[in-house]
């Protein structure tokens, strides 16, 4: 068997051990190099950033906690420019995980401590709502009864402040969704973007963007932060770098990998195709 | 040692599914039997809260709403029926109201929000953009490669014409244009796991703001595993 015919039967987990080495070896000794700030990250900051003071923003999870890696980065990030705002955020999730993921965000960040934002006044968190696109539909035609009792201190929706004059999807100014798959956006943009206007905004994971990208060329969303690498630009726009920037040299790497393995296959093949080789 | 638990515990469930990649076993099959039931569980307990909730709403505000609320119970507890032989058409019943209102509420918008807007964005887009090559070139490629695609999936009424110089071109720019997609699609796709993997492993290397004594619980748990592993194995190997 020649070399080429052995690189074609390689074992795979030696390619494992290679991605365990390309992605630690980073982490451990980052090699700084350079990132681009480019136009979706860009897009996105400015649209938050163009959103008036006193606006009131839906953040939606629309994913749990095996996507955390790749959005966390940009929920934190996203939050904090929310809440170094003068906006009333209301937060929903249409996975049934999203609540968790929120608890995490909300240890990290503390809004009432480093914020000074008051619970039920500035924001509120309206937890889980089912039914996927069924539930988005209910939401936006009467948000108080498809979450009557608010997620944090188990109350009357109603009861809250800032929770008198929202309603419906028409007194939500921006819908902002973290997703990861069905629902998602397609069901965001049939129940509210197109009967109510409702702006959507979004950062999803990588696998997703072939789908949505569709939806940003027509204007129905109106930014989109796809990925890991793009949040690390969104936090160097924000000046706070952080877990999405100590990724990058590692995302780097690993695609790196990639593309040699890649080439490499690519060449045996093409090298033993005509022997008869495997 | 309370604030250490559970951080050992993540480490361990992390790196137990990642010993997959070494080959199938018991520390792996631990770990995901116990996260499938975890996740059962809190899945049983959000539906409960959400009912709860529910109650605590409109839903007691009268006599009827009450009874509807019972009659809305009761036909889902009829999806239980899905495992009995006897009365299993009558999990049809919740599974039709289910499927009924989701295609009903998606049918409602689906033309405008996936049809008719789509067209509208592919007609209007200006095939030059003032001081931007690329996005002309960019509207070029869509303007042109859409159509293409859409006519290879065009089977209809079309016969010896597939054959001819025109279509064959047309099939070509579709195939390169879906190569492209599927290049694209691929490329997202490894850029997503690898992400995955690149989060857990900031957890397990403890990089602020995961806890620090991630990284110690990583060696330790990490060492107890490979060694199980390959002792197995060697075990295994000895005494066969």
């Amino acid at each position: 068997m020649s070399i080429m015919e052995k690189i074609q039967n390689i074992d795979r987990r030696w390619i494992y051990l290679l991605a365990w080495v390309a992605v630690l070896s980073p982490l451990l000794n980052p090699l700084g190099l350079p990132v681009t700030i480019g136009r979706d990250s860009t897009r996105y900051y400015n649209y938050i950033t163009d959103v008036p003071d006193g606006s009131t923003i839906m953040v939606t999870f629309d994913y749990g906690i095996s996507a955390m890696p790749e959005l966390y980065p940009l929920t934190i990030a996203t939050f904090h420019q929310l809440w170094s705002r003068d906006f009333k955020v209301v937060v929903i999730a249409t996975w049934n995980q999203g609540p968790m993921v929120m608890d995490v965000v909300l240890g990290e960040l503390n809004p009432a401590v480093r914020y000074g934002k008051v619970y039920g006044e500035d924001w509120i968190e309206l937890g889980w709502v089912p039914q996927s696109e069924t539930g988005m539909a209910a939401l936006g035609t009467d948000i108080w009864g498809t979450k009557p009792v608010d997620y944090i201190e188990n109350r009357q929706t109603s009861s809250f402040p800032i929770m008198q004059n929202i309603k419906t999807a028409e007194d939500i100014d921006l819908l902002i969704s973290f997703e990861t798959g069905t629902p998602g956006l397609p069901e965001w943009v049939r129940q509210w973007n197109v009967p109510y206007g409702t702006p959507i905004i979004m950062g999803c994971i990588g696998v997703m963007v072939p789908e949505v990208a569709p939806y940003l060329q027509t204007g129905q969303l109106g930014a989109l932060i796809p990925g890991l690498t793009a949040s690390a630009e969104y936090e160097l726009l924000l000046k706070r770098p952080a877990l999405a920037i100590a990724g990058v040299d590692a995302i780097s790497m690993s695609h790196l990998l990639i593309i040699v393995l890649v080439i490499i296959g690519n060449i045996a093949y093409f090298m033993t195709r005509g022997k008869g080789g495997s | 040692m309370v604030d250490l638990f559970p951080i050992w515990i993540t480490v361990f469930f992390t790196l137990a599914i990642y010993t997959f990649l070494y080959r199938e076993n018991l520390w792996f099959r631990l770990a995901t039997a116990i996260y499938l039931g975890l996740a059962t569980g809190y899945s049983i307990t959000v539906d409960l809260k959400y009912l709860r909730d529910q109650w605590s709403g409109m839903w007691t505000s009268s006599g009827l709403m009450m009874t509807l609320f019972a009659f809305a119970i009761l036909v889902g507890l009829l999806w239980y029926f899905r495992f009995s032989k006897k009365y299993f058409y009558l999990y049809r019943w919740p599974l039709a109201i289910i499927v009924g209102t989701g295609i009903g509420m998606a049918m409602r918008t689906i033309i405008f929000a996936q049809f008719l807007t789509q067209i509208q964005g592919q007609v209007g887009l200006p095939l030059y953009v003032a001081g931007d090559a690329l996005g002309s070139l960019n509207n070029i490629l869509i303007a042109v490669m859409v159509p293409c695609v859409l006519l290879y999936f065009w089977f209809s009424g079309i016969g010896a014409r597939r054959e001819g110089v025109a279509m064959k071109t047309i099939d070509t720019i579709a195939r390169y244009t879906m190569m492209a997609g599927f290049g694209s699609a691929f490329g997202y796709t490894v850029l997503t796991r690898y992400s995955l993997f690149i989060g857990r492993c900031q957890y397990l290397l403890g990089i602020l703001p995961n806890p620090p004594e991630a990284r110690m619980a990583f060696m330790v748990v990490a060492a107890v595993l490979l060694v199980t592993l390959f002792g197995w194995d060697l075990y295994k190997k000895t005494s066969s």
